[in-house]
């Protein structure tokens, strides 16, 4: 099976390269959706060997995701692994999260930082509390670390992926395609690295309470 | 329909409008710029506001079927909620736009790296 990493990057040019590096060495290709950076993140991540698409403005999250996925299709892919671009994922968890898709016993795997004792910020497990709850509420189903970037398509969510969400609401709307299309669904726990940087970067209070309406009215939308 | 007479201007001038307004309206779906739904729609719209504007007393067989004191607070919750349709017509028009933009945006970054249009998904996503 053809495994591509897809990576959502903003202005992450200082840690691209390393990132890029480092998922190499568990996939076949890595892609690097660069979301309208105002830095060099396209550039330095070409050359530590990914292939970039590049928005020619910002747009969100979501959308760079997808335009990754769509991609990464266009290359080839049989598995897709999302991972952010800010070195708060450890590459070294790909095998494990591809196990349930190369077994055969999944369609889609969610990484769950809380799975395994990682030192995580109060506010950020308040905040994930919370995004798993409006999760539940507008797909009906439960998920341990719905917000977590790491994520593993198998061949089937592949086919069918359709994200419309540009911002983070995106990880919701991807439990919700996961209970449309009735992908077998599987949580692996993973190590997860949070930094000053990392922290600095994470989404503020008023992010997170626009994405929880955005949710709600994309769902009522629908 | 005491209440009729005399006509103030504002029952007078309230109909004519409402007149244009669905003859405008019907105009548009003729050229075929609105749906026949949205002519039918737009019609009941301006239809209630003549009758309103003829007929008052409506008003308070309103505020009672509605459960409202008075015919001030039934003028005013109407009026409340046709303003939160438009609020939510517009936010819905704004979420459109915003879709269409990122759509374009994903386009352009795709075909400049050379890997627009070239999977294989037998069209399911591509639908969506």
């Amino acid at each position: 099976m053809r495994v591509i990493a897809v990576i959502p990057a903003y202005n992450e040019a200082g840690r691209i390269a390393s990132v890029v590096e480092h998922t190499r060495k568990f996939v076949d290709e890595v892609v690097v959706a660069n979301d309208g950076s105002t830095d060099d993140t396209a550039e330095v991540a070409r050359r530590a060997g990914a292939t970039v698409v590049s928005h020619p403005q910002n747009c969100g999250a979501g959308a760079a995701t997808m335009t990754g996925i769509d991609a990464a299709r266009s290359l080839g892919a049989d598995v897709i692994v999302t991972l952010d671009a800010d070195e708060q994922h450890d590459p070294r968890d790909i095998p494990s999260l591809l196990q349930p898709i190369l077994g055969d016993r999944a369609d889609f795997v969610f990484a769950n930082r809380f799975g395994q004792k990682n030192r995580i910020p109060f506010i950020r497990r308040f905040f994930n509390a919370v995004g798993n709850l409006v999760t539940f509420a507008t797909t009906g189903r439960w998920v341990n670390d719905s917000q977590c970037g790491f994520k593993v398509f198998g061949p089937r969510a592949v086919h069918e992926v359709a994200l419309r969400m540009s911002g983070y609401e995106f990880c919701t709307e991807l439990v919700r395609e996961a209970v449309q299309h009735k992908w077998r669904i599987a949580e692996v726990p993973i190590k997860v690295l949070y930094s000053q940087y990392t922290l600095a970067k994470g989404q503020s209070f008023a992010n997170g309470v626009k994405t929880a309406l955005r949710i709600l009215l994309r769902s009522f939308l629908r | 329909m005491a209440s009729m007479l005399p006509l103030t201007p504002y029952q007078i001038i309230a109909p004519l409008i409402s007149l244009l307004a669905i003859l405008y309206v019907w105009s548009l779906v003729m050229k075929q710029k609105k749906t026949i739904w949205e002519g039918f729609l737009w019609t009941f719209f301006w239809t209630a506001i003549a009758i309103i504007a003829l007929f008052p007393p409506v008003l308070d067989y309103l505020a009672f079927v509605m459960g409202f004191k008075d015919r001030q607070n039934a003028l005013l919750i109407t009026f409340l909620g046709v303003i939160s349709f438009i609020v939510f017509a517009q936010i819905v028009r704004l979420e459109e736009l915003e879709q269409r933009q990122t759509k374009l945006t994903r386009s352009i970054a795709l075909r400049d790296a050379g890997l627009d249009g070239k999977h294989q998904c037998g069209g399911e996503c591509c639908k969506r």
